[in-house]
């Protein structure tokens, strides 16, 4: 009896003790930056922002390559210019997403997210909740350049303008005018030449010189080892879009997406006359042999592979560039297909829906005392050549000034890849290049030249005007897209796929129309043309 | 006369015959449909990746490359990823097994007061977790975030674990032992570490496999609580050469730096595997034997 009440003592105390243990752990860092505005003397304008040195904490994704952003010459070079000093959190880019979910759920707060990778979701959600706080009072006292930037380009403000009225991000944007047209068509010109055969310009035309490509062995090698036409099947960039598009309605098949707009209004691609009459037809091509029977299930790896097998075998691929398909030997081999009449014989390209614009560059959140001087901070990289050297790196590494103060591309030490070495020196996040400052502030990178002249010469006069832009979406509109449209692209991704190779589009397509308004494919469509409806009312 | 001679002797009848043709047929399928996938990677990884995707090597390397071995070997990155692992697996399996092989000898023992609701609270952990936030907010308020102890302290014990040891003591540990070990005047504590640890060499090794293979292989923990990529490990570093991110819309003018790394990671993939399924491969048949009797015993009496 005694010993027994002796034991519950013991085990009341043990149990007691460990709570408090428990319950005395370190108490949490208050993560945010306490100052003093009087000692710190803020200024309004001009530099330096503060007199004392200001420390903030941001939190930054960075690439695998990059080193610590506190070691970029292009921050020490910010914070000698502001007396601002940036202790950085940077989280590796492929873990990012994971991390900064749980720095919000977990009320962790930065002073800022840089480069945050917001999603629109995140961006109403939070912006709405008090996480992170809207910013146009701020940008209209404290942000010159940027609201300068909206003058020049109202539509950069009414992308980052949440449908509640408030600005809760910051934008970026590089208008290289590049990404409009992402499916470039090349075509073995050597191979052209040995056969003796023309150009194609029409579809009919395009279909011989493949049949010939197939079957008169161009490489010589003895083997019917040659592919007709080669692509990436619903890829970001050489897709099947403009190949469709030759049937008179240019597809945006990115991730099964299928929207595309004609006289403001969104039209679904994938349950038109013109897409089941493509799809019929070209299936016909791959039963012929003439498109590469793997190519909806590639990926680009392998893609990139078959342009580089020891005896050559790509007559013709689509793709936004050609050296990475096809390997420098080869290059010359290899010209522009210029866009082929389309089966009405007009020429038809399409626009696709990628933006050169991104509403997450940076967000501010309550947890912030200093958000005029963080303001003020990240009003300096929207300079126009500031927001070139976060782009593509600073002077002295990528850039030299010449007479005029233009930034001229360095010539790069051998042996250095240019895209590596940006990944070391260039941040990215919040900046601004827009088209005219390409002749006035930054000379274009080379490669980007090149692509610009091809599409200038073939593409730009032939491009449909409209693209579905990106639009801010509600919190209730969201909440809709995201319940109905994964389902109803994995459908439409799959049919696209086993039509082009095993046919069938005739027979299914009346269950499969039927069967995506079931899904709810109406209601989406809806959400959409009420999106684009107000987008337009806005301009 | 030797058991294979007389094996050879006894009469087997045509059905016997039938029946083990079939079965070995079987059997054979199955280890090609075991074996072939590793030995895919073997090859692959010695092959020139185009040749891959072209479908060309199924059953012998083409053009045979050594590169992709060299570049691991090179890559500074996949080397301190394989310390840090070694390191965590090593460092975490101790602690593992010392946790669990003390908890559950104690509740193994009839006599601890208050056994029933410790173990109910055990197993209440096993239904109902606190979820990944609050886990994460405990991380971070003890200060382990960007620690090692992050990925050791908080998975310290697998309450099934505790269970299949617990099960193991009191079912191979009889009640006689210990009185006659308190008889010559032993204490608990050195009952426990003298006479019931050496007795269950087969639980411990079981359950330093089970929670060492757990640590090698697990990458979520490091990466939702490490920043610093000096202390990743190899999983998380695997992770990273294998789950290529898509190229977005941003890397259009990234386009030499995609390429290459395309290439370097295709070469290397299947390279990396192998080098990192090494340490399990070489640590699995030593302790293979104690595996099956141990988990029968552990889970057979419960």
């Amino acid at each position: 009896m005694e010993r027994n009440k002796k034991k519950k003592t013991s085990a009341i105390l043990a149990i007691g003790l460990s709570t408090a243990l428990a319950l005395t752990g370190c108490s949490s860092n208050d993560t945010s930056s306490k100052v003093n505005e009087e000692a710190a003397k803020f200024n309004e304008t001009g530099l330096p922002i503060v007199e004392k040195e200001v420390t903030l904490n941001f939190v930054s994704p960075k690439a695998a390559l990059a080193p610590d952003y506190s070691e970029m010459v292009i921050f020490d070079r910010l914070q000698e210019a502001t007396n601002v000093k940036i202790k950085w959190n940077n989280i590796p880019a492929d873990g990012y997403q994971e991390k900064k979910n749980l720095l919000l759920a977990s009320g962790d707060l930065p002073d800022a997210f840089y480069a945050s990778g917001f999603t629109d979701k995140d961006l109403m959600q939070h912006g709405q909740n008090g996480t992170i706080i809207p910013l146009e009072d701020l940008i209209d006292k404290y942000a010159p350049n940027l609201k300068k930037l909206f003058e020049e380009r109202p539509e950069l403000k009414q992308m980052v303008t949440a449908p509640d009225g408030h600005i809760y991000s910051l934008p970026r944007a590089e208008e290289m005018d590049l990404v409009g047209m992402p499916n470039i068509m090349y075509i073995n010109q050597t191979w052209l030449d040995k056969l003796g055969l023309e150009m194609p310009t029409t579809l009919e035309e395009y279909h011989d010189v493949l049949k010939a490509f197939k079957e008169k062995d161009p490489n010589g090698n003895g083997k019917q080892d040659e592919i007709g036409l080669t692509f990436w099947f619903n890829g970001w960039c050489g897709n099947e879009g403009d190949l469709i598009g030759l049937f008179g309605l240019p597809d945006s098949p990115f991730e099964a997406d299928h929207r595309v707009v004609r006289d403001g209004k969104v039209i679904y691609a994938a349950t038109q006359p013109e897409y089941k009459e493509a799809i019929a037809y070209y299936h016909n091509w791959v039963k012929e042999g003439l498109i590469d029977p793997e190519v909806v299930t590639q990926d680009t790896a392998q893609l990139f592979a078959k342009g580089k097998t020891e005896d050559p075998s790509l007559g013709s691929f689509i793709w936004w560039e050609n050296t990475e398909v096809v390997g420098p030997d080869r290059v010359k081999d290899y010209a522009v297909l210029p866009p082929l009449k389309g089966k009405d014989g007009e020429i038809r390209v399409g626009r696709s829906n990628h933006s050169e614009y991104g509403r997450d560059a940076f967000v501010i959140t309550s947890a912030n005392s200093n958000p005029e001087i963080t303001m003020r901070w990240v009003d300096e990289l929207y300079e126009p050549k500031m927001s070139a050297q976060i782009n593509w790196g600073p002077i002295g590494e990528i850039y030299e000034e010449d007479e005029n103060g233009m930034l001229v591309n360095k010539e790069l030490p051998e042996g250095v890849a240019m895209g590596e070495f940006r990944q070391k020196v260039a941040p990215g996040g919040p900046f601004v290049v827009l088209k005219e400052h390409f002749d006035s502030v930054v000379d274009m990178e080379p490669r980007a030249k090149e692509r610009l002249e091809i599409l200038e010469e073939y593409y730009r006069p032939h491009m449909v005007e409209e693209n579905y832009p990106q639009i801010f979406f509600s919190n209730e509109e969201l909440e809709k897209i995201n319940t109905i449209e994964p389902e109803i692209k994995e459908f439409v991704k799959q049919k696209e796929a086993q039509w082009l190779i095993e046919g069938g589009i005739e027979e299914e397509w009346d269950d499969y129309v039927a069967q995506l308004e079931d899904m709810g494919l109406n209601e989406l469509m809806e959400i959409y043309q009420t999106g684009l409806d107000r987008f337009n009312e806005e301009l | 006369m030797s058991l294979l001679a007389m094996k050879r002797t006894t009469r087997r009848s045509k059905e016997d015959k039938v029946f083990d043709l079939i079965n070995i047929f079987l059997v054979a399928i199955m280890v090609i449909l075991v074996v072939y996938p590793l030995y895919f990677i073997v090859i692959a990884s010695i092959s020139n990746p185009n040749m891959i995707y072209e479908g060309k090597v199924w059953f012998l390397p083409k053009e045979i490359t050594f590169e992709g071995y060299q570049r691991i070997f090179n890559d500074s990155k996949i080397w301190l990823g394989y310390k840090n692992s070694i390191i965590y697996t090593f460092v975490g399996t101790i602690v593992n097994v010392s946790f669990t092989l003390m908890a559950a000898y104690a509740l193994s023992r009839r006599d601890l007061y208050g056994r029933n609701l410790i173990m109910f609270l055990f197993l209440f952990t096993m239904f109902f977790s606190g979820g990944l936030i609050p886990t994460y907010l405990v991380v971070k308020d003890l200060g382990l975030l960007n620690t090692m102890w992050a990925l050791i302290l908080p998975k310290a014990v697998a309450v099934w674990n505790v269970i299949v040891a617990r099960t193991y003591f009191q079912t191979s540990i009889p009640n006689e032992l210990l009185e006659a070990a308190k008889m010559d005047g032993c204490s608990d504590a050195k009952f426990f570490w003298k006479i019931v640890v050496p007795l269950s060499k087969p639980i411990v090794a079981v359950m330093v496999l089970f929670y060492a293979v757990g640590h090698w292989n697990s990458y979520f923990d490091a990466l939702i609580y490490l920043n610093n990529e000096d202390l990743y490990p190899l999983q998380l570093i695997l992770r990273n050469i294998l789950i290529q991110n898509e190229a977005s819309t941003q890397m259009i003018s990234d386009l030499d730096s995609l390429a290459a790394k395309q290439r370097v990671s295709e070469l290397i993939k299947y390279g990396v595997i192998i080098v990192a399924s090494i340490p399990l491969l070489i640590l699995y048949p030593f302790v293979q034997k104690y595996f099956v009797k141990g988990v029968m015993i552990g889970g057979i009496k419960g």
